[in-house]
């Protein structure tokens, strides 16, 4: 049992090596930690593996970026401000990146196999498809399955009969144990407890199944104000190693209670980021050509994101506008 | 709502209106729904205005029954927990809800379907020789596996429509067998888990449904196309002989509650 630390962005990423298993928090354009994945790229690291229930903005910043060699997760998009991972699509195409496909139901199975300390998870979803055709195994066909490599399975899955009430075949999916959970939390308190502000999404499952965690927060509240509520927590400090602190984090994903998506920078960014030299361009504008977060905030402007502050009586901001009336 | 329930003629209502209330009638009353992004959340807000009050919506980031007052646009969104009965995470829907046999209703959408059902929302190409991908699986394998009817909604092209997909996303009736790869009826591999499966498929220009052995027919052509204009829009033999007749369009009420409470902000609505 230990006592998470306090540190710095650039201290947090600096601990994250080349080819290292990467997990988030969120869910597709929300609390997500962009911060650290803009950082990641600052510090020009590289060969990174992304195991992700589902991926999104932050997962086209790192593809688009470089830092991914092998991505495993069952979807990779922005929903409606982006319906394809449009970077993730070229570097697939151009073989860039070693891509393996799940369904949600097989990753979500996978990361709460690994965050209770169990080899497999069985399930029956998505069978008879192409996501378990041996021939589309992207890592075994990479090579990678060969028993060497501490963060993929041997096998990609296998199937079994029940032994117990015979119910039929069904999958064992293999759990995953990422090197580092990357997790973006709305308030962290004082010892190191976690509050989500909404849906938990994953969040709790990538904490306890990630080798080391680094939470990066709006802000640390006194611990004693998130027990007076314990059932709205949703994980304890000794399960955090590192905690960041660092307003707007999650930018341009959104965070219930704090800050809506940016749907406008979201599509303009899916809409303009398709070839390479124009995510290169986006990138220096919005992550190599800034000092820190505070001058990239700087850069969004006040009225952009008091535009995008949430109502603390919905949790979503009432001043963005929508749609087309 | 003061509109009647007379139907609205040709011109009166768009395209996006009428698949709204195309959807919105498979949705029956005390329905457990796993809803999708889009179009499924305005045929279950018109549902639950109308006549399946009692219907709930699942959104596979963890929302269970929500009674958002504003239409999400994302299924993580904060609208969606609005006034739920629980707010968990991905392993509640997927696994408390739909492994578990909760889910009556699924919606989902794919870029091409076959004349099982299959849907691919993953390549052009395959994952040996991509082209372009597209955002892959994510729930859409899983709930056309597990619910018991899902309501496919396309955009009816000859090219989506196919006689055989490159590459199998999600499940119809007739399914992909390992190690082999052969097609099977979907009860052969699911067993005591097959709970169901694809129960229609609604496009801009016609609703589609399943025969006793899995295979697509044309059910109802909707106002303004004929059978002839569908069946150039098909690249696999079509059987048309079920066809029922004209889609019903939309009534005055749904117009108003589509327009005045499920989406007055016009996010998905034109």
């Amino acid at each position: 049992m230990g006592v998470p630390k306090i540190i710095t962005l650039q201290e947090a990423v600096g601990l994250i090596s080349d080819g290292d298993c990467l997990a988030f928090s969120g869910f597709t354009i929300w609390r997500r930690p962009v911060a650290m994945c803009y950082e990641i790229l600052r510090q020009g690291k590289k060969d990174l593996h992304l195991f992700e229930v589902q991926g999104g903005f932050h997962s086209e910043v790192l593809i688009g970026g470089g830092a991914v060699k092998l991505w495993e997760g069952s979807w990779l998009a922005q929903e409606i401000l982006g319906k394809t991972g449009v970077n993730m699509s070229r570097k697939q195409s151009e073989k860039k990146v070693i891509v393996d496909d799940y369904s949600h139901g097989h990753a979500v199975g996978r990361i709460m196999a690994g965050s209770i300390g169990v080899p497999f998870f069985p399930t029956a979803l998505a069978m008879g498809t192409d996501i378990l055709n041996p021939a589309f195994d992207g890592f075994a066909n990479a090579g990678l399955r060969d028993g060497s490599h501490p963060k993929i399975a041997k096998e990609k899955y296998t199937i079994v009969k029940d032994p117990f009430y015979d119910m039929g075949e069904l999958l064992l999916m293999p759990a995953i144990n990422p090197n580092w959970g990357l997790v973006y939390a709305p308030m962290v308190g004082t010892e190191g407890t976690v509050r989500v502000l909404a849906q938990s999404y994953n969040d709790q499952d990538v904490i306890k199944a990630c080798d080391k965690v680094i939470v990066i927060c709006e802000e640390i509240v006194p611990d004693e104000f998130l027990r007076r509520e314990p059932t709205q927590n949703i994980a304890s400090g000794y399960e955090i190693d590192y905690i960041v602190v660092c307003p707007w984090a999650a930018h341009p994903t959104g965070s219930q209670y704090y800050y809506d998506t940016d749907a406008d920078f979201l599509r303009g960014f899916n809409a303009s980021t398709k070839k390479q030299d124009a995510f290169d361009k986006f990138a220096e504008e919005y992550i190599y050509g800034v000092e820190d977060h505070y001058e990239y905030l700087d850069k969004l402007g006040v009225k952009r994101l008091e535009t995008l502050r949430a109502s603390q009586a919905t949790g979503y901001s009432s001043r963005v506008k929508r749609g087309t009336r | 709502m003061t509109a009647s329930n007379e139907y609205a003629k040709i011109g009166e209502y768009k395209g996006m209106d009428l698949l709204a209330a195309a959807a919105a009638r498979e949705v029956c009353d005390f329905d457990v729904v796993f809803a999708g992004t889009g179009l499924p959340m305005l045929a279950i807000g018109l549902a639950q205005n109308e006549h399946a009050p009692h219907s709930a919506c699942i959104y596979e980031a963890g929302s269970i029954d929500g009674r958002p007052v504003d239409i999400p646009t994302s299924v993580g969104d904060a609208r969606c927990a609005y006034q739920a009965s629980c707010a968990g995470g991905l392993f509640e829907a997927f696994y408390g809800q739909l492994h578990s046999g909760y889910v009556d209703l699924g919606f989902l959408g794919g870029a091409e379907i076959d004349k099982y059902g299959n849907l691919n929302t993953t390549y052009v190409g395959t994952p040996l020789d991509c082209k372009v991908r597209f955002a892959g699986s994510g729930g859409n394998a899983d709930i056309l596996s597990f619910a018991r009817k899902t309501v496919l909604i396309m955009v009816q092209e000859k090219r989506r429509f196919t006689e055989e997909l490159e590459y199998v996303t999600s499940p119809g009736w007739r399914v992909k067998k390992w190690p082999s790869g052969e097609y099977v009826p979907k009860q052969e591999v699911y067993g005591k888990f097959c709970y169901g499966g694809p129960s229609a498929c609604i496009t801009d220009m016609a609703i589609f449904r399943f025969d006793e052995t899995g295979l697509m027919y044309l059910d109802t052509v909707h106002p303004g196309f004929s059978v002839e204009d569908v069946k150039s829009k098909v690249g696999f033999d079509l059987n048309i002989s079920r066809c029922s007749g004209e889609t019903k369009p939309p009534t005055y009420r749904q117009l108003e509650i589509l327009y005045k409470v499920v989406d007055p902000e016009g996010i998905f609505l034109p």
